[in-house]
């Protein structure tokens, strides 16, 4: 039994024993134990995957699309995210992936280290037309997207209004492929590969666009074993270099899923990259404040290192960044982009979002703003009454979590034990 | 206006501790947006409040910065004590700046500070005694309202 389904991910109720593992874990205070089980505040969970790492006991399920869903598609295409070539051994070349998963039962596979490269090039366009405002902020972690839509709100202008890499392959296929193969759009389906649950949110709840160009996101770990299975096997070398050749893999673009991997492709700018999410948070903390105003481009990855510490990709992280910096190496800066395609594609808004980003702010403590002044009051007095030992038995990761919760009528001074021997 | 329909918090900070430099703006900034502030003017006291909070780490020996909200106005208070400020006209023109070399070398004391925050506050006042500290007031109207 789960929870419903309002984000990437879910407490089995049946696993979790109500620790509080997770609890601390979450960085926006979104998880309290009720009735001695997780529970996830659904306005306040930016899908980071923080909680999955944390739990001993596997409880927090990710939702990505199954490869059964998939059957109702009569042309299937996969675009991995480009963290998957850091996931297998170090003898095992993209080239090998790409064609394991054709094997698997995708129809065409699609390689995004290009794709990477024009939109980052579009960045450059972007920063060049657009001496203000700065920093300029990346768009493709989407929980950076939505942590910055509700605890930084003012900052929602800041964000580069490009859609990621991952959207606009699928959209350059979706305007290609049902003429070029005589299908109806919906028989084609459009799956990422990906090493985190966000990218299923962004693309059932996107945020700048009515509908999605992609259908679903497999997990790196769900495919993972049937890829090794056919990596296995070593076969057809020939037809696997003629299918999916070096050179059209871009050396900017190919190690992407490495921080720092977009800001290494703008070398005239002012840039910084940062990865973990206590990092973001600090880093737009900064912006916030008036910081970095100097710096034209701020790269924000969430995970660990970047997306190879995604929380679904199987290989330990530090191989898989070791990996691709390897790739990364030996391809070079060899670019297989068009600039002056990416200049049309930029001037007629092939890139761009449909619409702005819209900010979601948090819940103030009470609509009426008397009211909230009371309560932010007495917020301070209960905290001045607990323990401050930040414990976790109330269910709220910290004593000022309960505190909060308290003014919120959401829970009660008495779920506190060290309060009991007060008088009620 | 009255004391009673007022939030009202204060927080010290210490001179020269630039490892907590942004601590108590940022604090100030998330009791903000709990009081439901619009993202805008949250951002503009954030600013101010770590300019200020800056200035505190950068010259003064500690302070109090103080805060309180009504429904019509946002107030922040940083009383130092301190080495003073001999010349306010001077220290408020742009660029003016007594930041050290190490200072500089940090990223901090561009002589950006004071009239950073008098640029995103709408009622600033600055007094300051040389030898003993600097008061700093700061006053952002709610709802558009200009005093
Ligand atoms: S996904 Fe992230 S934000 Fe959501 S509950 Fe888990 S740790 Fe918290
Ligand atoms: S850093 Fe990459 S893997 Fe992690 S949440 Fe963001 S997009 Fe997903």
């Amino acid at each position: 039994m789960t929870q419903a389904k309002q984000h990437a991910i879910s407490i089995n109720l049946n696993k979790c024993t109500g620790c509080v593992h997770c609890l601390t874990a979450c960085p926006t205070q979104a998880i309290r134990i009720r009735d001695g089980k997780a529970r996830v505040i659904d306005r306040q969970c930016i899908d980071c995957g923080e909680c999955i790492r944390h739990c001993p006991r596997d409880a927090i399920e990710s939702h990505t699309t199954s490869f059964s869903d998939l059957q109702r598609f009569a042309y299937k295409v996969a675009i991995p995210a480009t963290a998957l070539y850091g996931q297998f051994g170090n003898s095992v070349l993209p080239y090998e992936i790409l064609y394991a998963l054709r094997k698997i039962g995708f129809d065409h596979v699609y390689d995004l280290s290009a794709i990477c490269e024009l939109y980052i090039a579009a960045v450059e366009e972007y920063l060049t037309e657009h001496a203000q405002p700065r920093p300029v902020i990346a768009s493709t972690c989407p929980v950076v997207v939505r942590l910055i839509q509700r605890r930084f709100p003012a900052l929602s202008e800041l964000i580069v209004p490009f859609e990621p890499p991952r959207e606009i392959g699928a959209k350059i296929l979706r305007s290609t492929l049902p003429a070029a193969l005589k299908l109806k759009p919906e028989d084609i389906g459009i799956i990422h590969i990906t090493p985190c649950p966000a990218k299923l949110v962004s693309i059932n709840h996107p945020a700048t666009m009515k509908k999605s160009f992609l259908d679903g996101a497999v997990s790196i770990r769900d495919i993972y074993p049937p890829i090794l299975d056919i990596l296995r096997k070593k076969d057809d070398t020939a037809i696997m270099r003629h299918l999916f050749p070096d050179s059209s893999m871009s050396g900017l673009g190919i190690g992407w899923s490495i921080s720092g991997g977009e800001t290494r492709s703008l070398p005239k700018f002012r840039t910084v990259a940062v990865s973990g999410v206590q990092d973001t948070i600090h880093v737009l903390d900064q912006v916030e404040s008036g910081l970095l105003r100097d710096v034209d481009y701020l790269e924000c990855m969430v995970c660990p290192d970047g997306c190879v510490g995604g929380p679904l990709s199987i290989e330990n992280r530090f191989l898989a960044k070791s990996r691709i910096l390897h790739l990364a190496k030996k391809a070079g800066d060899k670019s297989v982009i068009d600039r002056s395609e990416i200049r049309t594609m930029y001037r007629e808004n092939f890139l761009s979002f449909q619409h702005p980003l819209e900010p979601q702010p948090s819940a103030p403590l009470d609509a009426d703003p008397a009211e909230a002044i009371r309560k932010a009051g007495l917020r301070d007095e209960i905290l001045q009454r607990l323990p401050g030992k930040d414990c976790g038995f109330c269910g709220a990761p910290y004593c000022a979590t309960l505190a909060d919760d308290i003014v919120r009528g959401l829970a009660d001074i008495r779920d506190c034990p060290m309060t009991w021997k007060e008088t009620p | 206006m009255t004391g009673d329909k007022a939030f009202r918090t204060e927080f010290s900070v210490k001179g020269r501790e630039f490892s907590r430099a942004g601590d108590v703006s940022c604090r100030i900034k998330n009791l903000l947006k709990d009081i439901g502030i619009d993202a805008g003017t949250v951002r503009r006291l954030a600013i101010a409040a770590f300019e200020a909070e800056m200035n505190v780490i950068m010259y003064a020996r500690q302070a109090v910065i103080s805060l309180a909200v009504t429904p019509e106005k946002v107030s922040i208070i940083v009383d130092d004590e301190g080495p003073g400020i001999p010349d306010i006209n001077l220290a408020m023109k742009e660029g003016f700046s007594t930041a050290t070399r190490e200072m500089r070398e940090l990223g901090f004391g561009a002589g950006m500070g004071l009239p950073n925050i008098r640029k995103n506050s709408d009622v600033f006042h600055l007094t300051s005694e040389p030898g003993q500290g600097t008061r700093l007031e700061i006053t952002v109207c709610l709802d558009g309202s200009r005093p």
